[in-house]
């Protein structure tokens, strides 16, 4: 029981980051009808330029070191026993600088990138077919793909995390229970995140203009709505929390071009939930997060990449539109 | 426009040099003005650092043999191109020299256990090269299904053996194997298990990851609950087992890590360093060579030093030759022994005789790259031994001595 309970605090933590990456596709899809088949590249980059600020620039001698390095806390690092909770906390500290710069110069670029992306890419196929802009959002894939490595190496890195990560113990039912703190840190962000998110889009008045461009664009502009602005809200929206997201995922797995794979898995996890449901996407984020971490408990990794493919082929046997997702009536 | 001239004794000087080049032994025609060496290596791509390291050892490579006068009086020349890490495309660049460079082309150097499987059975007749590579693949060290492909060092599987005898030699009693879900990372885990269990150690986990991008608190979670006294890692190059280990440091395990030749290379160590902090203080791993700042006794690793310093400064390689160069360095002073030993034979420089010519080498002195002496058998070098990093000096030391296996 004690081990049953340590592999799903797993996946509910890697389930948080799984919703906060799936709610970029989902405010995407709600303002524009556009599956962004793009996105986990998008959060590659993201987590890319995490890198490039909170590491790379500050360690480059003509660039600020970024380091708080009052005499207080060196003298408490010195002291502190190695990999201690303790040592964690001060090494956190010490770069929490290079963390705040690098995460806020992610989420500026990322927004830069979405708000380039949506406005030459996308905004010129409005009133085409929805199949056009998916081509286009699959085109990106190489095109990003491509840029990361014309700017960066494939080599993989370690990023600071965005938390303190002192390790937690603690017994339950006889068994050893171990948690990251950074990691619980990043899931209770990306909760807060997600969350603050859906009650924007569903109280402020810039989140009814992107349900009502969803619902009817032609009925929405009639209304003054601006929907180009609508749709480029949704894009950058999708790009900062994904710049959020990858810097979380770089921070605990590395930063690599694999964090680019992440979005296929996630979009099944999308798909699985509906499309169009914030609601539904939780729910399977955190559903497949909790079996990724049970079949890598109990079947060995081979298994994992395939869980959420397997469970999104399950549910949309059973139900096409997914978990929560709204079912499309056609009128002829 | 040139005009083209054809007169009778032009038309004769010409027969006479066809009919006398036809006539001549084979290995006199194909003894040529110069040897080419081809290469692919991941210039770009995923393992373009490992890519962009190897290439400096073909430029040094060949001005040090072209300086000693070359191989039996024959210039060595290299021609290098881009694979991307594609099998596909290092076939592609194989297939291209033979075609432009014909039997000037006596060996070639690989990027990859994809690429030595994928052009294996190409190698017949003609088209049949010498060949070594970066990879350690144990499959490839067989001279009955890969008779021209060979290693400077031990297979994956040996490496692992090197690592379980040291490990039994210290005292351990429990191993984890860590691998990534790849052909590399599963290359030397069934026989590992079997070289445990005949060593009295108990294997208390295998677990599989992606080669990047993995959930590291998953896995070091389950590393946790096995709670191994040793923990090999397998099939990563820079990335996974850094974090691995920085993970299980966090948690406060005692596990001490161990890694083969892809994951012992000091700048990759070095950087985690940097950017990290010390988590791979201790750790350990086996390495078929010496690093290149171990040059005593070392001739050969003098001399690389030498030329580095010149030919290579003002780059980081200036005062440290990666590992992975160290290996082509190697591989290629194999060669040609081999092609020296064919030489002396005076028989052409085919893929079938200098096959022969490798089996001949038997308890050399290589110049220092290993302890040891050195013997070819079944196409590889089984030795190595143990090496371990400190975070604070930032070298790797050796802490056993050179296991033959």
């Amino acid at each position: 029981m004690g081990q049953f309970l340590q592999f799903a605090i797993n996946g509910l933590m890697a389930g948080a980051i799984y919703a906060l990456i799936a709610l970029g596709i989902v405010a995407i899809y709600k303002a524009t009808r556009v599956v962004n088949f793009a996105h986990g590249y998008v959060i590659m980059i993201g987590a890319y330029l995490y890198y490039t600020f909170a590491v790379i620039l500050p360690s480059a001698p003509w660039f600020p070191d970024l380091l708080f390095q009052p005499d207080w806390l060196v003298e408490a690092k010195s002291k502190a026993q190695m990999f201690s909770p303790e040592a964690a906390w001060l090494a956190w500290l010490e770069k929490l600088p290079r963390i705040i710069f690098g995460l806020i110069c992610a989420i500026i670029g990322s927004s830069i990138l979405a708000r380039l992306i949506e406005r030459f890419l996308m905004r010129p196929l409005l009133g085409q077919s929805n199949f056009a802009m998916i081509m286009i959002t699959v085109g990106l894939i190489s095109v990003l793909s491509g840029a990361k490595s014309m700017i960066w190496t494939g080599d993989a890195a370690s990023v600071p995390h965005l938390a303190p990560n002192p390790a937690l113990r603690f017994e339950v039912f006889g068994s050893k229970i171990f948690i990251f703190g950074a990691n619980l840190v990043s899931m209770g962000l990306a909760l807060v995140i997600f969350a603050a998110i859906v009650i924007w889009l569903r109280r402020s008045t810039s989140g009814v203009a992107m349900r009502a461009a969803s619902e009817d664009q032609s009925t929405a502009y009639s209304m003054g709505i601006s929907v180009p602005r609508v749709f480029a809200n949704a894009w950058v929206l999708a790009a900062a929390t994904g710049a959020i997201a990858g810097a979380i995922l770089a921070a605990r797995d590395g930063v690599s071009p694999a964090l680019g794979l992440f979005g296929f898995s996630v979009l099944a996890i999308v798909l699985m939930g509906g499309l169009d449901s914030f609601v539904g996407v939780f729910i399977s984020a955190m559903a497949v997060g909790i079996l990724e971490a049970l079949a890598q408990w109990q079947l060995g990794g081979d298994w994992v990449e395939i869980t959420p493919y397997v469970a999104v082929l399950i549910v949309i046997l059973i139900r096409p539109h997914g978990l929560l997702g709204q079912k499309e009536i056609e009128r002829i | 426009m040139t005009k083209f001239n054809m007169t009778r004794r032009s038309v004769l000087a010409g027969a006479a040099a066809g009919t006398a080049t036809l006539g001549m032994p084979a290995y006199l025609r194909a003894m040529s003005s110069e040897f080419i060496i081809g290469a692919s290596l991941p210039l770009t791509g995923p393992f373009a650092t490992a890519g962009q390291l190897i290439a400096p050892a073909f430029s040094l490579y060949e001005k040090i043999i072209n300086d000693e006068g070359g191989i039996a009086g024959t210039k060595i020349k290299f021609s290098t191109e881009d694979s991307g890490y594609v099998p596909q495309n290092a076939l592609a660049n194989y297939q291209r020299l033979l075609a432009s460079e014909g039997d000037k082309v006596v060996a070639y150097y690989g990027d990859s256990t994809g690429f030595m499987k994928l052009v294996g059975p190409e190698l017949k007749g003609d088209q049949a090269r010498m060949m070594t590579s970066t990879s350690f693949a144990s499959d490839l060290a067989n001279p009955e299904t890969h008779p021209y492909q060979f290693m400077s060092g031990p297979t994956y599987e040996d490496q692992f053996n090197i690592l379980l005898q040291d490990i039994a030699a210290k005292g351990g009693k429990t191993v984890a194997f860590v691998h990534s879900n790849t052909e590399f990372g599963t290359d030397p885990i069934k026989s590992g298990q079997a070289k445990a269990a005949e060593l009295g150690l108990e294997v208390v986990l295998v677990e599989s990851t992606k080669p990047q991008g993995a959930d590291i608190p998953t896995h070091v979670t389950k590393i946790a609950q096995a709670n191994p006294d040793y923990c090999i890692l397998q099939g990563y190059v820079t990335g996974v087992w850094p974090q691995l280990i920085g993970g299980a440091r966090q948690f406060g395990l005692t596990t001490k890590f161990m890694g083969t030749f892809w994951g012992m290379e000091k700048l990759i160590a070095d950087r985690v360093t940097a950017e990290a902090g010390p988590f791979l203080e201790g750790y350990q791993g086996v390495m078929p060579y010496r690093y290149s700042y171990d040059t005593e006794n070392a001739p050969r690793l003098q001399q690389i030093a030498a030329i580095s310093k010149v030919a290579l400064a003002g780059t980081p390689l200036e005062n440290y030759f990666p590992t992975w160069g160290i290996q082509a360095f190697a591989s290629l002073d194999i060669l040609t022994i081999a092609l020296r030993r064919n030489a002396e034979m005076g028989k052409a420089p085919t893929a079938d005789n200098l096959a022969a010519a490798l089996a001949t080498i038997k308890d050399v002195d290589l110049g220092g790259y290993f302890g040891t002496n050195i013997s070819v058998e079944n196409n590889k070098v089984g030795t190595g031994r143990v090496y371990q990093y400190s975070a604070e000096s930032r070298l790797f030391t050796p802490t056993s001595d050179w296991l033959t296996v």
